[in-house]
C-alpha cells in the first residue's frame, strides 16, 4: 500500500464527487448547515447558543501563499545558563555530594551525569595534564574534521598517531570502559563548523553502547552515523543513543553492518525483525546498513531551533473559550443514532457491533494510568461522591487474553504492535469481549459527553471524522473511568453486514483511550485559565529528594540556595550553579538570572 | 479491499511516531507561528477545544493568540485506515499540556496551588493524508508526504 503510491485526483474535482455521492447516501446536509446534535449523548439540551460564525461551518480557506512574515528579529538564543561550567565543575564537588546533587535533579538524567562527567575528566586531573588532555582531543578532532563534506572521520581512535603520541588510551581498548572520552569528543565536535553531518566511528571495538549515550545530546542534528564493525550486541546498546520519548532525532542513516547485533539477526533469518525494531527505535531513519527504509514522511524542514530562533510567545491567555459539541456537516441525528446504538451495545452486548465492521475495518485501545494532575487537585480519585474509584485496577485494560493496550509509547516490540491492531468485526469484538464491563450513560447528563465530529474528503470517498469524549462506569467495581473515542465511518456498504444490520454508516477505524478519571467539567464551555496567569506566588514548595539534598549543603550556602530557589524558581541544581557562577553573592546571582531566564528552558526550573 | 500487511501496520506507526515528535516539538518551539501551519494544507479542517479553524490563517492566529506550551504525550495509537491507498492514518494523542508556564512574561506568578495551576490533560486526533501535490523539496525520494488533514483537539481533564 505505501510502496505504491498511486496519485489521487486533483482535490477540488474528487471532493464534489465525493459530496454529491455522500449526499446522495444522506450523509451530508444537502444545505450544509451545521445541526446540533439535540438528543444524547452530548448535544446540549434547550435553545443552540451558536453563534453566526459557528453556522459557517469550515469553509475552504483560500490560499496558503499569504506572505511569510518571519520575524526578523531573532535572538541568539542560549540553551542553558551561560556561567562558567568549568569552573562549576570542580567547585561543586567541593560544596556537595555530587551524587546528592545528581538526586536532586527532578528528572536526573543519563545526559546531565554525562555533562558533568565529560567535564570533570577534563578538570579533575592536575592543571598541567588537564590542558593536555582537552588540547589533544580537540586537535585529534578538527585533524579528522572534513569540513567540506561535513564528515567526522573517527575510525581507528586507537590507531591515531596524535593519541600515542601523547599516550591517551582511546575509549574501546582493554582497560578503558569509560564512556566519557567519547563525550568529550562528541561536544567537540557539536562546536566544528560547519556543523557536522555525517560520523564514522567505524572499527573502534566498541562493545558497548554506553560510548554512544553522549550523543543524543551533543550532536541532536547528526544525519548520518557508521558503526560498522564494532561489538554492539544487544538493544540496551542501541538504546544508548536512540532518541528519548517526545524527542525528535534527525538520524538519516545508520551503519551496523559488523556488529553482533545486526550479523546474528541476519543469520538466524531475522533480518525483518530487526530492521523493524531499529526502525522502531529511530523513526527518522532513512537508510539502514546501506538500504533504504520504506517510510512516510512530512512536508516539515528539519528543526534549525539550535542556529534561529523567533521570540518566544508573548501571549497570556487563550484568544478562544471551550466551546460546546462542534457537529458540521453532517446530520446531528445520524451521530447520536450511531453513537447511542453503539454504546448501549458496547456496554450489553459487544458480539453484536460485529456488523457494524468491515471485514478490513480496525480497532485497538490505548490505556493511560497516571492520575491526572488536575484531578490529583481535586481529590476526585479518593472522593466521597466517587466511593468506587479505590476499587479500580489497570492490569485487566493493560494486558489480557486477545492482547492489551496498545500505547505506542510503551510497546515492548513490533510483534505487540501488529498484534494488539485488531482487524475485522470478528476478532475485534473478541478483543472487547476481553476488556471489563462498562456502562456509558448515553440517556443521562449530556454534559458529560463532548463529540466533534465532521466529513472529510478522500479521494473519491466521503469519511465521517468522530472525536469522542466522555466517561463510563466499570462494573462490577462501578468505578469511573475517562475516555476519548476516535472513530472513522463510511456510509454501510451495500451488502455490507453493516447495511444488513441497519447501520447507517460502517465503521472503518475505531481507537479507544481509557483514562484514569477526569471530570467532565474540563469541556464546559467558557473562557480558558492559562495556568500561569494567577497573580499569587507563594512559597515555592522543594520536592522532598531535592529538601534532602538541600539540606545536605552547607551553611550558609544552604540558606542561600534556598533564597535562590524561592525568588527565581530554579531547581537546586540551576540554583547551585547559579550562585557558583556568580562567587556565591546573592544578589548578583539573582542579577544574572533575570539577564538570562529567557533563555532558560524548562528543565532548569522546580 | 485488502487486509492490512503486517508492513503496512510497522511503517503506519512508524510515521505516526515521527509525526507526534515533529509535531509537538514544532507545537512547543518559539518558532510555531511558521513551523506549525507547514503541518497543515489549505483544505485541512480542525477544530480546537470546539472552535472551527479556518485554514492556515486561522490557524495561525490561533497559536500567536495562544501561550507558549510544552506538551508530554503520554500514549498514542495510529491506524492505516482500510481501503485507502496509500493509506491515510488515523492518529490518537493524549497526554498532559502546561500553558504559559515557561514564558518570560509572567515568570513571577506561577501558582504551585489550586486546580487551575495543574497541567491539562489534552486529546487530539488526526487524520493523516498523502499529499498529492508533494512538495517539491526532494523530488527524489520515494517517499511519500503526509500532511495533517483533519484536527480535532479537546483539554479533556
Amino acid at each position: 500500500m505505501f510502496s505504491s503510491p498511486t496519485p489521487l485526483e486533483r482535490r477540488g474535482a474528487s471532493r464534489n464527487l465525493a459530496t454529491t455521492t455522500l449526499k446522495s447516501a444522506g450523509l451530508i446536509d444537502r444545505d450544509e448547515r451545521m445541526r446540533d446534535a439535540n438528543d444524547k449523548p452530548g448535544g446540549r439540551k434547550g435553545p443552540s447558543k451558536k453563534t453566526g460564525h459557528r453556522n459557517r461551518a469550515m469553509e475552504m480557506y483560500k490560499d496558503a501563499a499569504a506572505g511569510s512574515s518571519r520575524n526578523a528579529l531573532t535572538l541568539s538564543f542560549k540553551m542553558r545558563l551561560q556561567f562558567d561550567i568549568s569552573k562549576l565543575a570542580s567547585r561543586i564537588s567541593t560544596l556537595v555530594d555530587p551524587v546528592s546533587i545528581r538526586g536532586a535533579a527532578s528528572r536526573p538524567t543519563t545526559i546531565g551525569r554525562l555533562r558533568r562527567s565529560a567535564i570533570q575528566t577534563t578538570t579533575t586531573r592536575d592543571s598541567s595534564s588537564r590542558m593536555k588532555a582537552v588540547d589533544v582531543w580537540r586537535e585529534f578532532v578538527h585533524k579528522r574534521y572534513n569540513a567540506e563534506k561535513r564528515f567526522l572521520n573517527l575510525e581507528r581512535i586507537a590507531d591515531d598517531d596524535i593519541l600515542k603520541k601523547h599516550n591517551i588510551i582511546p575509549p574501546g581498548v582493554p582497560g578503558n570502559t569509560s564512556s566519557r572520552e567519547m563525550s568529550v569528543i562528541f561536544k567537540l565536535a557539536a562546536s566544528l563548523k560547519p556543523e557536522v553531518q555525517t560520523i564514522s566511528l567505524a572499527n573502534n571495538n566498541f562493545s558497548s553502547g554506553l560510548y554512544l549515550s553522549g550523543l543524543p545530546h551533543y550532536l541532536p542534528n547528526l544525519s548520518n552515523l557508521s558503526l560498522q564493525n564494532n561489538g554492539l550486541k544487544t538493544w540496551r546498546d542501541i538504546e544508548q543513543f536512540s532518541p528519548r520519548r517526545g524527542k525528535a532525532l534527525n538520524l538519516r542513516e545508520i551503519v551496523l553492518i559488523g556488529n553482533p547485533i545486526r550479523d546474528l539477526e541476519i543469520k538466524n533469518g531475522r533480518k525483518d525483525f530487526y530492521r523493524s525494531e531499529m526502525t522502531r527505535r529511530f523513526p527518522s531513519l532513512e537508510v539502514l546498513d546501506q538500504e533504504a527504509v520504506a517510510k512516510i514522511s512530512f512536508a516539515v524542514p528539519l528543526s534549525t531551533s539550535s542556529s534561529v530562533t523567533m521570540q518566544p510567545p508573548l501571549a497570556t491567555a487563550f484568544s478562544l473559550p471551550m466551546a460546546p459539541s462542534f457537529i458540521t456537516g453532517v446530520e446531528g441525528s445520524i451521530i447520536s443514532n450511531f453513537l447511542t446504538r453503539f454504546f448501549t451495545l458496547f456496554d450489553n452486548q459487544r458480539t453484536s457491533l460485529a456488523s457494524a465492521y468491515l471485514p478490513t475495518s480496525t480497532f485497538s485501545y490505548s490505556a493511560v494510568t497516571s492520575i491526572p494532575h488536575r484531578a490529583r487537585a481535586q481529590r476526585l480519585h479518593t472522593s466521597s461522591a466517587l466511593p468506587n474509584q479505590r476499587k479500580l485496577e489497570w492490569p485487566p485494560w493493560l494486558s489480557n487474553k486477545a492482547g492489551g493496550s496498545r500505547n505506542l509509547t510503551r510497546m515492548g516490540g513490533v510483534e505487540q504492535t501488529i498484534n494488539r491492531l485488531h482487524i475485522g468485526g470478528e476478532n475485534i469484538v473478541k478483543a472487547m469481549q476481553a476488556l471489563p464491563a462498562t456502562v456509558h450513560d448515553v440517556s443521562g447528563n449530556p454534559e458529560k459527553f463532548c463529540i466533534d465530529a465532521w466529513p472529510v474528503g478522500l479521494g473519491e470517498t466521503m469519511l465521517l471524522f468522530i472525536s469522542v469524549h466522555g466517561e463510563f462506569a466499570e462494573a462490577p467495581s462501578m468505578g469511573v473511568r475517562s475516555f476519548d473515542r476516535s472513530f472513522i465511518l463510511a456510509p454501510a456498504p451495500e451488502g455490507s453486514t453493516a447495511k444488513l444490520d441497519n447501520w447507517d454508516v460502517a465503521i472503518l477505524s475505531d481507537q479507544l483511550i481509557v483514562r484514569a478519571y477526569s471530570s467532565y467539567e474540563a469541556w464546559a464551555p467558557g473562557p480558558l485559565k492559562v495556568q500561569s496567569s494567577g497573580t499569587e506566588s507563594g512559597p515555592k514548595i522543594l520536592p522532598p529528594e531535592m529538601q534532602a539534598a538541600l539540606r545536605a549543603i552547607p551553611e550558609p550556602k544552604q540558606t542561600m540556595v534556598f533564597a535562590i530557589i524561592q525568588r527565581t524558581g530554579l531547581n537546586l541544581k540551576f540554583a547551585v550553579e547559579c550562585l557558583e557562577g556568580n562567587g556565591w553573592d546573592v544578589e548578583r546571582a539573582v542579577a544574572n538570572f533575570e539577564s538570562v531566564k529567557t533563555d532558560l528552558t524548562p528543565d532548569a526550573f522546580l | 479491499m485488502s487486509a492490512l500487511a503486517k508492513s503496512d501496520i510497522d511503517i503506519a506507526t512508524r510515521g505516526a511516531d515521527q509525526f507526534i515528535r515533529l509535531y509537538y516539538s514544532a507545537y512547543d518551539s518559539k518558532d510555531r507561528v511558521e513551523s506549525l501551519p507547514k503541518f497543515y494544507r489549505a483544505t485541512s479542517s480542525l477544530t480546537w477545544n470546539g472552535n472551527p479553524i479556518q485554514g492556515l490563517d486561522g490557524l495561525k492566529t490561533l497559536i500567536e493568540g495562544m501561550p507558549s506550551t510544552k506538551h508530554d504525550v503520554q500514549s498514542f495509537d495510529c491506524h492505516p485506515i482500510p481501503g485507502t491507498t496509500p493509506p491515510s492514518l488515523l492518529v490518537t494523542v493524549s497526554g498532559n499540556v502546561v500553558h504559559g508556564k515557561q514564558a518570560n512574561d509572567n515568570p513571577n506568578a506561577t501558582p504551585v496551588k489550586g486546580v487551575d495551576a495543574q497541567p491539562r490533560v489534552f486529546t487530539q486526533t488526526f487524520m493523516l493524508t498523502p499529499d498529492p501535490n508533494a512538495p517539491g523539496e526532494e523530488p527524489m525520494k520515494p517517499q511519500v508526504v503526509y500532511y495533517v488533514n483533519a484536527d480535532a483537539l479537546r483539554f479533556v481533564g
